[in-house]
């Protein structure tokens, strides 16, 4: 096999791009539509807009976070009407500040076209919810409390979802929060296990 | 309020009963309730047999996948993927296959791609026949349990057919696929388009013009458009409200876009156009994978045997030293993708699943992000149940189609 069939990105495929299908707007920040209304409409907001493999990510201010989605969602030449996902980075490893990434996928049911909000947040800050704007973001958001801490302010009722209400150990999808948890756990009825003593029984070593 | 409750009088006491009725029950409904497709817990605030508040709990079966798939290589989380939605496993693995894929910029084979298509649209046929048996319990049609587990059986003999797990089938890899294409899988699955017309229109016949039926879902449980983009909705219970957004048709993902089919659409938004659009997309199945059978290429590498993402194909890494250092490599420290995000979604067989996967780089996912469509479409739960009557609970949460593995993760 040769050096350059090991590392093409597109060694094999049937088709050079299979992505390429107005999925993601265009490439160039520059000309998409999105970015640009952004842009113009909250320059005070707009950060950076980032483009890999053909998705357009714009990251814009947190304060400002529901007023750009529901401009993206009423404006009539963009219409992103569908909230398909608000999710957490906790980018701890890769950066210092701000420690968290609030990312929001939305989907423009008429013209076919997606696009990626971030917002960074640092422990302790608030990001305006996204409630008010689409209902679909209650339990979204309240995921992303329980599972990383941000608060979400103005969000009806923040309370955790997914594990117990009495979870008294922090948020597990932090980057320093451990796989296994803070404490041991022990099975209930067995606080106290059996000594461990070795076996008289030796294995057979495997021929 | 205060009461006299001297015996003199007969209007107090009739106040009082009336007051009596205004007083609020809540009801505790599950996690252990049949009708909640897994360990969904519900609490219910009624006044007499109408509901005024409901708020449904979940967590029950919450296993941290997404705190695991920050754990395993690329390749290893794959099999995990078969524990969210476990009644459509290759669903759940081709959303996330697609997602690396898109991710390492790679693309499977032609022939792989058609194979996909067809144990995906299998597996949407799978789901959808439990979803109907089970919805048609809750409302009281035992017999059609029995029916639907009977065709699916057919379905889960192909997967096993082709990787011998029947549930939990983790058949797709990154690439492509690794196992061979039986010879006889073709004929089996052409059997199946075969025979499965005649099955549903039994189902039809015992279904759709029942007059139990029609009163139990006609008018029950209606989501208004609005609503249903709103409440960010996807799959059945969006395109039942009239909304057509079917991932398969705007986006096109696989080779979708060479496959002639129709997207159903209700008009009302209850739980009946939803069964009706739900019983055409099985329809609409079994013309997609005739069409893959047709238009498939016969012969041609079901994977990618060139890219340094794909594992090397045994025969290669049993006789050439190179692919076996490939090989080595591979498994032992996996394969680095570029930096980057994406998302990447799929019409699942409950919705958009989407699968966003952040990468710094290394052979672990640094944040892997499992949207499924049944978490997000749950919330509409109490949308739907506030002035509903407590009968009508259990065909509310039958028509959502959840999955409680999948819902909680």
């Amino acid at each position: 096999m040769s050096e350059s069939g090991r590392t093409a990105d597109t060694a094999g495929s049937a088709t050079a791009d299979p992505w390429r299908k107005g999925y993601w707007g265009p490439t160039n920040p520059d000309e998409h539509p999105a970015v640009l209304a952004i842009r113009e409409r909250f320059p005070h907001a707009y950060i950076d807009a980032v483009n890999f493999r053909d998705e357009m990510t714009v990251r814009v201010e947190r304060d400002s976070l529901r007023e750009v989605a529901e401009y993206l969602r009423d404006a009539p030449d963009l219409r992103y009407t569908l909230l398909n996902d608000v999710t957490v980075v906790d980018m701890l490893q890769l950066r210092d500040d701000p420690r968290f990434d609030v990312v929001v996928q939305l989907y423009s049911i008429r013209y076919r076209v997606r696009l990626r909000l971030k917002a960074g947040v640092n422990d302790g800050q608030t990001v305006p919810s996204l409630v008010p704007v689409f209902a679909a973001a209650n339990w979204l958001e309240r995921e992303a409390y329980d599972m990383f801490g941000i608060t979400f302010e103005g969000h009806p009722s923040l309370r955790r979802i997914l594990l117990a209400e009495d979870w008294d150990e922090g948020h597990p999808l932090r980057k320093d929060y451990p796989l296994r948890g803070f404490r041991e756990y022990i099975q209930p009825g067995f606080e106290n296990p059996a000594p461990r003593v070795p076996s008289r029984l030796r294995r057979q070593a495997r021929p | 309020m205060t009461f006299d409750l001297s015996p003199t009088t007969v209007n107090i006491s009739e106040e009082r009963r009336i007051a009596e009725n205004r007083r609020e029950l809540v009801l505790n409904m599950g996690p252990q309730h049949p009708s909640t497709h897994g360990v969904l817990r519900v609490l219910l605030a009624l006044e007499g047999e109408t509901i005024v508040g409901c708020d449904p709990m979940i967590g029950y079966l919450h296993r941290g996948i997404e705190k695991l798939g920050e754990t395993h290589r690329y390749s290893q989380f794959t099999p995990w993927t078969d524990r969210t939605d476990y009644v459509a496993a290759p669903l759940n693995n081709l959303g996330y296959v697609l997602t690396v894929e898109k991710l390492c910029g790679i693309e499977a084979p032609e022939r792989a791609q058609y194979w996909r298509m067809i144990f995906a649209e299998l597996s949407r046929m799978a789901s959808h026949l439990v979803w109907l048996g089970t919805h048609a319990l809750d409302i009281g049609a035992l017999s059609m349990s029995l029916y639907c587990f009977r065709e699916r059986e057919l379905v889960l003999d192909i997967f096993e057919k082709f990787c011998g797990a029947r549930l939990t089938t983790n058949m797709m890899e990154i690439g492509g696929f690794s196992r061979p294409i039986p010879p006889e899988l073709p004929g089996m699955v052409r059997d199946f388009i075969k025979i499965f017309p005649a099955m549903q229109k039994e189902y039809e016949e015992l279904l759709s013009a029942n007059p139990i039926w029609l009163a139990r879902t006609r008018g029950v449980g209606v989501i208004e458009p609005e609503a249903a983009i709103s409440y960010g909705l996807t799959g059945a219970c969006l395109r039942g409200s009239g909304i057509n957004y079917d991932i398969r048709k705007a986006n096109p993902y696989l080779l979708y876009d060479r496959i002639n089919f129709e997207v159903p659409l209700g008009t009302h938004g209850d739980v009946y156009d939803r069964y009706l659009v739900r019983m055409e997309e099985m329809r609409q199945v079994l013309k997609i994978i005739e069409q893959c059978l047709d238009q498939m290429p016969a012969d041609g590498p079901l994977s990618l045997s060139e890219s340094n993402y794909v594992i090397p194909p045994h025969k290669s890494v049993m006789t050439t030293a190179e692919d076996m250092q490939r090989h080595f490599i591979w498994v032992i420290k996996g394969f680095s993708p570029p930096k980057g995000e994406v998302y990447m979604s799929i019409e699942h067989s409950k919705g958009e699943l989407g699968y966003y996967i952040v990468s710094d780089g290394s052979p672990i996912p640094y944040r892997l992000r499992v949207r499924t469509p049944d978490f997000v479409n749950l919330q509409v739960l109490p949308y739907m149940a506030e002035g509903a009557l407590l009968a009508d609970v259990v065909a509310l949460i039958g028509t959502i189609d959840i999955v409680l593995g999948s819902v909680d993760r």
